[in-house]
């Protein structure tokens, strides 16, 4: 077998529609796992902090979720739901719960007990404070877990791959089943740049939206 | 329901639990491939992190190696490995070696950051010299967040070995692997249900151990979730 | 290859792009999705099949690296895919419940296999000359160690041997229990791999198996320093490459085109078009245009 360079230029050249599409796919799949990780973890997480009997229940199951490995969450799907989209999405999905949720939770608990007594006294109703005063309090917690989610999501999609659905992981695959590196490399360094790419973006957005904050670890 | 009953039957079938593919050896294997490469991966993180820790430097790279150790993509890391290094265990224990490394720094960097500045001060006016005062003033109170990351780290491997049945690894998720190719879905997601036991079996033995491995006067202290420094998936 | 257990889309910009588009005829003619299994010859057959039929203006979507049989039957039993390059004896095999009835006659064993597919729906067209079969491989050193020729050599040996397949082979009718049966083989034990991919040689190369199973058709085998041993028991039957498709796209147009394809393709064509994607990674669908344009399919 005539070797082969860790990446082949030539080859690259020649496919970067191919590897173009993979990371479009690749992008478009996060984007849906968080966009419904954050529509389900934000009413979860407000619940739990607002009714602290449900806050380890909540934290519990999204952390049970959170630990079941993601080929194994997978095959539990796919006898109900098929070799889909759906599939690789519900699993996705299940993972940004917890990191969410519990950033929701901590988020929300960080708000000094000083303004929430403030915003009583100048007649906020309990939803309005909610809304107007807890909320863009506990942004930063929030902005950092949304961060460490997408970030997450980003390396797993590699695994979608095994159920059929796009992404980089097809090039993985591509790169196994032909004996290439080129592929698989391509894969690989395009995922960590993605990945930060996307923490760097973030990152800004929230220097933006919750210009005070900087830092807050998720 | 049938299709759950037909699971727990292959789960309970004794032909299951004997020869080179039954669940007690695949168990073994999976077990004995997470270990490894939890343990390498201690010995290289853990002193560099609680180093790094103790003196204060390189603190951004100490954070943000997780982030970049999240973004790595599992899959891609153990078949990099196997056309690297070829078959067997192991290419899959080294690549399981890398994933394991970055939440164990950044914990135990956090750790030693974390310890009170008054606590480190008191040491020294007491006559405790560096080492000492690592090792019997820094380290104890540091333990609950290393063994975090340890346990973040065991968590993550134990999953990610799933994994390495694709590059012909053993383990349990052969069952995963091999069931799906011959559509035996029974298979399948019996495989899939031994492993996330597995998982959590791992993660709360670990958490108990850190539990255990707290000094009593930390215990009390019940640390916020955001405390805890990374939260790392990978697989 | 590795198990694959997906619907994946390939590249269909690169078909789409591939295929001239001097013949599109004014009504488009309806859409056909050909399904592959999970290894690089099967894919560059579905492309030699969906290339005519997309130069004769259907519409082709590839579902390409399916998995084995056993993922791409259940597929087009329900429509998922509509075609798919099959192998006369191993389908009739798959599809009589390992009857045992595949014979070296390519013409009877399909007729044998549309006999099982007509009920489903499904029809198996003319077989080709090409043959892709499970062949048994084990390297130049251990055939010289163990004086193996012919399969038959195996059997006093095997029990010192390691054997490598994919998963499935453990109940393939044409591999673990087929050897068995036919030959008196028992292996000392067996590890469960790809069929015919890269875990598959890079076992042979670390010795962690001494026979492996690959298919007759593989461009690599040479330079890998393997050689396969003859069946000469002839348990391998006739795998010749046949076309299987569901009645409902069997127009007379697509089966004559589909047959043009496999009347000119021969098992040294397929030799060389792997060896392209093993040697040169050459994708599947430029493979398979380079030889449809030079056999003049796209005059």
């Amino acid at each position: 077998m005539p070797s082969d360079p860790w990446i082949n230029w030539d080859w690259l050249g020649t496919h970067i529609p191919l590897v173009l599409a993979a990371l479009q796919q690749h992008v478009l799949l996060t984007g849906i796992a968080v966009s419904a990780g954050l529509v389900i973890a934000l009413p979860l997480g407000i619940v739990a902090h607002r009714w602290p009997v449900m806050r380890n229940p909540v934290l519990t199951v999204t952390g049970i979720l959170y630990t079941i490995p993601s080929l194994a969450l997978f095959a539990f799907l796919v006898p109900y739901t098929g070799l889909s989209f759906l599939t690789a999405e519900i699993g996705l999905t299940s993972y940004t719960l917890l990191i969410l949720a519990r950033n929701v939770v901590v988020g929300l608990e960080s708000v000094p007990p000083d303004i929430l007594d403030a915003a009583d006294g100048m007649g906020y109703r309990p939803f309005a404070r909610l809304i107007y005063v807890e909320l863009p309090l506990a942004l930063p917690a929030i902005m950092a877990g949304i961060r460490v989610a997408t970030v997450t999501t980003i390396g797993l999609i590699t695994i979608t791959a095994l159920i059929g659905i796009g992404g980089l992981g097809q090039l993985i695959n591509k790169g196994l089943i032909e004996s290439f590196h080129t592929p698989l490399v391509v894969a690989t360094v395009l995922c960590i740049a993605l990945a930060l790419v996307a923490d760097l973006t973030l990152a800004g957005v929230q220097r933006l939206v919750v210009p005070w904050s900087r830092g807050v670890r998720a | 329901m049938t299709f759950l009953m037909q699971c727990a039957r292959w789960l309970t079938d004794p032909a299951h639990w004997q020869g080179p593919d039954g669940i007690p050896i695949r168990l073994a294997q999976h077990v004995q491939l997470s270990a490894e490469a939890v343990a390498l991966g201690a010995l290289i993180a853990l002193p560099i992190g609680i180093l790094l820790g103790h003196f204060g430097r390189f603190g951004n790279l100490a954070i943000n190696i997780s982030n970049v150790g999240r973004a790595i993509p599992s899959f891609a890391i153990l078949v990099i490995a196997f056309q690297a290094f070829g078959l067997g265990d192991t290419p899959i224990i080294l690549a399981l070696t890398a994933l394991a490394i970055p939440p164990m720094v950044t914990n135990s960097y956090v750790a030693l950051r974390e310890v009170d500045a008054d606590i480190k001060e008191a040491a020294r006016g007491m006559g405790y010299r560096e080492l000492a005062q690592l090792v019997r003033v820094e380290l104890p109170l540091a333990v609950p967040l290393i063994m975090a990351g340890i346990r973040t780290s065991a968590v993550q491997v134990v999953a990610t070995a799933t994994l390495a049945a694709i590059v012909a690894g053993g383990g349990l998720g052969r069952y995963i692997v091999d069931g799906f190719a011959t559509q035996i879905y029974t298979k399948v997601f019996a495989g899939a249900l031994l492993v996330a036991l597995l998982a959590l079996a791992t993660e709360l033995s670990l958490a108990a151990l850190q539990r255990a491995l707290t000094p009593r006067g930390l215990r009390s202290l019940n640390a916020p979730a955001s405390r805890r420094a990374t939260s790392f998936k990978t697989a | 290859m590795i198990r694959k257990l997906l619907l994946s889309l390939t590249a269909l910009a690169v078909l789409a792009s591939a295929c001239g588009s001097s013949n599109t005829p004014a009504a488009p003619k309806g859409t056909i999705v050909v399904g592959g299994f999970g290894f690089p010859e099967s894919s560059i057959l579905a492309q030699l099949y969906g290339q005519e039929l997309a130069h004769d203006g259907y519409t082709i979507t590839y579902k390409l690296n399916l998995g084995p049989r056993e993922v791409v039957a259940p597929a087009i039993k329900t429509g998922q895919i509509d075609a798919y390059p099959g192998y006369a004896a191993t389908d009739l095999e798959y599809y009589n419940n390992k009857a045992g009835e595949a014979t070296g006659d390519p013409v009877a064993t399909t007729a044998k296999l549309n006999s099982y597919l007509q009920p489903l729906g499904l029809v198996a067209l003319t077989p080709s000359a090409a043959v892709d079969q499970n062949a048994f491989a084990v390297t130049k050193e251990t055939a010289a160690k163990y004086n193996l020729v012919k399969l038959s050599d195996l059997a006093a040996v095997a029990g010192q041997l390691t054997m490598g397949a994919g998963p499935e082979c453990l109940t393939r009718p044409y591999c673990i229990p087929g050897l068995d049966k036919t030959y008196g083989i028992k292996f000392k034990a067996f590890k469960p791999l790809d069929t015919d991919g890269p875990l598959t040689r890079a076992a042979f190369k670390n010795g962690s198996i001494q026979v492996g199973l690959v298919f007759s058709s593989d461009g690599d085998l040479n330079a890998l320093g393997l050689v396969v041993l003859q069946d000469d028991k002839h348990l391998e039957a006739a795998d010749n490459v046949v076309p299987i498709i569901r009645t409902a796209v069997a127009s007379a147009n697509v089966k004559a085109l589909l047959n043009k394809v496999d009347a000119a393709l021969t098992t040294a064509d397929l030799v060389n078009m792997n060896s392209q994607i093993a040697i040169q990674h050459m994708d599947p669908d430029v493979i398979a245009k380079n030889y449809l344009t030079a056999h003049n399919y796209f005059a």
